[in-house]
């Protein structure tokens, strides 16, 4: 099924995997990114979680190190948020010496510069600004965003549609005040005031935003799988959940189940406390197919093991997408 | 300098100080008002995405950042102007 979604719509070259935390988008990020590495496309994996899980699955430290090869076209990103904003400070206090040729940065902008580093907004920010920069790179055929928990994911959509409308307002502030000054340039017989530099920077901090946020929302270029697992809260969550997404128009291709007892089992001499969960899985694996039908995509066994290393990754793979490469 | 030349360089001597006077007359307050507006618009601009300097946060501090290289120059007349005692003769200026 999921195998079949993916051929049928060739151009999704953005896939997502959403869900609350703990139930293995990672562990799926990174399966997916192998079954089509395995098919010779060039993927990236990527994530900007801090918790760097990334990192653990294929048990190599890519924490900050930008896209690392994992296997031949396989790569792998973790965002450094950090070192992220540092390395956007220097830029700025470079910029700020470099047009007003000074040797040190004026204590009160430097006050500044780093206060505006410490508010929890940055961070995020940052966060967004580096997926911005991955996203219209187009270096890869596919690009898997190994999201964050749903809140954040929410948040990363909610604010790209306020600091549009909020950046459209000062751009029109702004180009008012350019036509005051041509108004006055051209009373005063003077050429053509020169570009307004920040009008500039604003209209391309715009355009950055909504690229990337359209990006995320484009229902011809960007898959979205949300991962449950048959739980009773689990399944709730994920309704409500997917009618918030659904407001924020994140195209929902289908739904992943994970973490499924494989009821085989119930045939072999298991102990009762076994017997039960199963039984409890079956009934809300009933419910998810009641609520989600036809576009559950996929059924996922509890593995033995924890999932790390390729090979495990390659078992995942194998369950997600069946043989068929 | 033969007469021609002379007369000309009189002649264009007297329209640019003609114009010079029409632009006094006509021209000068409204430039001087255009470039006033401005000036508080740069002010309010500042205050809109450089807010958190006074301790008012709106724009989200990556991108505040980014701009702040082009405001450096007004960052201390911009202080000066918000926390200035307002008088009479801001009215007639």
């Amino acid at each position: 099924m999921l195998a079949q979604n993916f051929r049928a719509n060739p151009n999704r070259r953005y896939i997502e995997f959403g869900g609350k935390g703990g139930l293995g988008k990672t562990t799926f990020s990174a399966a997916t990114a192998y079954w089509l590495a395995q098919q010779g496309y060039k993927v990236l994996v990527f994530s900007v979680d801090p918790q760097a899980s990334l990192s653990d699955i294929f048990e190599r430290d890519i924490f900050g190190k930008g896209p690392v090869e994992i296997i031949p076209n396989l790569f792998a990103q973790e965002i450094d948020a950090d070192q992220r904003i540092k390395a956007y400070q220097d830029e700025i206090r470079y910029k700020i010496l470099d047009m007003y040729g000074m040797d040190t940065v004026p204590e009160e902008i430097e006050h500044y510069i780093q206060a505006a580093a410490a508010e929890p907004a940055m961070e995020e920010s940052a966060i967004f600004d580096a997926v911005v920069d991955i996203v219209v790179g187009g270096d890869y055929d596919y690009y898997i965003y190994d999201l964050v928990p749903l809140g954040h994911a929410l948040y990363y959509l909610s604010m790209a549609s306020i600091y549009n409308e909020w950046i459209e307002k000062i751009t029109k502030l702004r180009e008012e005040m350019q036509e005051y000054a041509q108004v006055a340039a051209i009373l005063e017989r003077k050429k053509q005031t020169e570009e307004d530099q920040i009008l500039a920077e604003l209209q391309y901090i715009r355009q950055r935003i909504s690229t990337s946020s359209g990006i995320l929302t484009d229902r011809e270029r960007t898959a979205f799988f949300f991962v449950v697992t048959p739980e009773d809260m689990i399944i709730r969550d994920t309704v409500k959940a997917a009618a918030l997404f659904a407001k924020y128009q994140v195209p929902i291709c289908g739904y992943i189940v994970n973490r499924v007892i494989p009821p085989e089992l119930a045939q072999q001499n298991i102990p009762e406390y076994l017997r039960n969960r199963i039984a409890m899985q079956e009934r809300y694996l009933k419910q998810i197919d009641a609520t989600f039908g036809k576009d559950v995509l996929a059924c996922v066994p509890e593995f033995e093991r924890d999932i790390t290393g390729i090979e495990m990754i390659a078992k995942v793979a194998q369950a997600l997408y069946g043989g068929e490469a | 300098m033969t007469e021609e030349e002379k007369q000309e360089s009189a002649f264009s001597r007297f329209g640019r100080s003609f114009k010079e006077l029409l632009y006094g007359m006509a021209g000068h307050d409204m430039t001087r008002y255009a470039l006033k507006t401005r000036g508080s618009m740069e002010h309010l601009f500042i205050l809109i995405t450089m807010g958190d300097l006074l301790g008012v946060p709106i724009l989200p501090p990556y991108y505040s950042l980014r701009l702040l290289p082009y405001v450096v120059p007004q960052i201390s007349t911009w202080k000066r102007r918000m926390l200035r005692e307002r008088d009479l003769t801001d009215a007639l200026a």
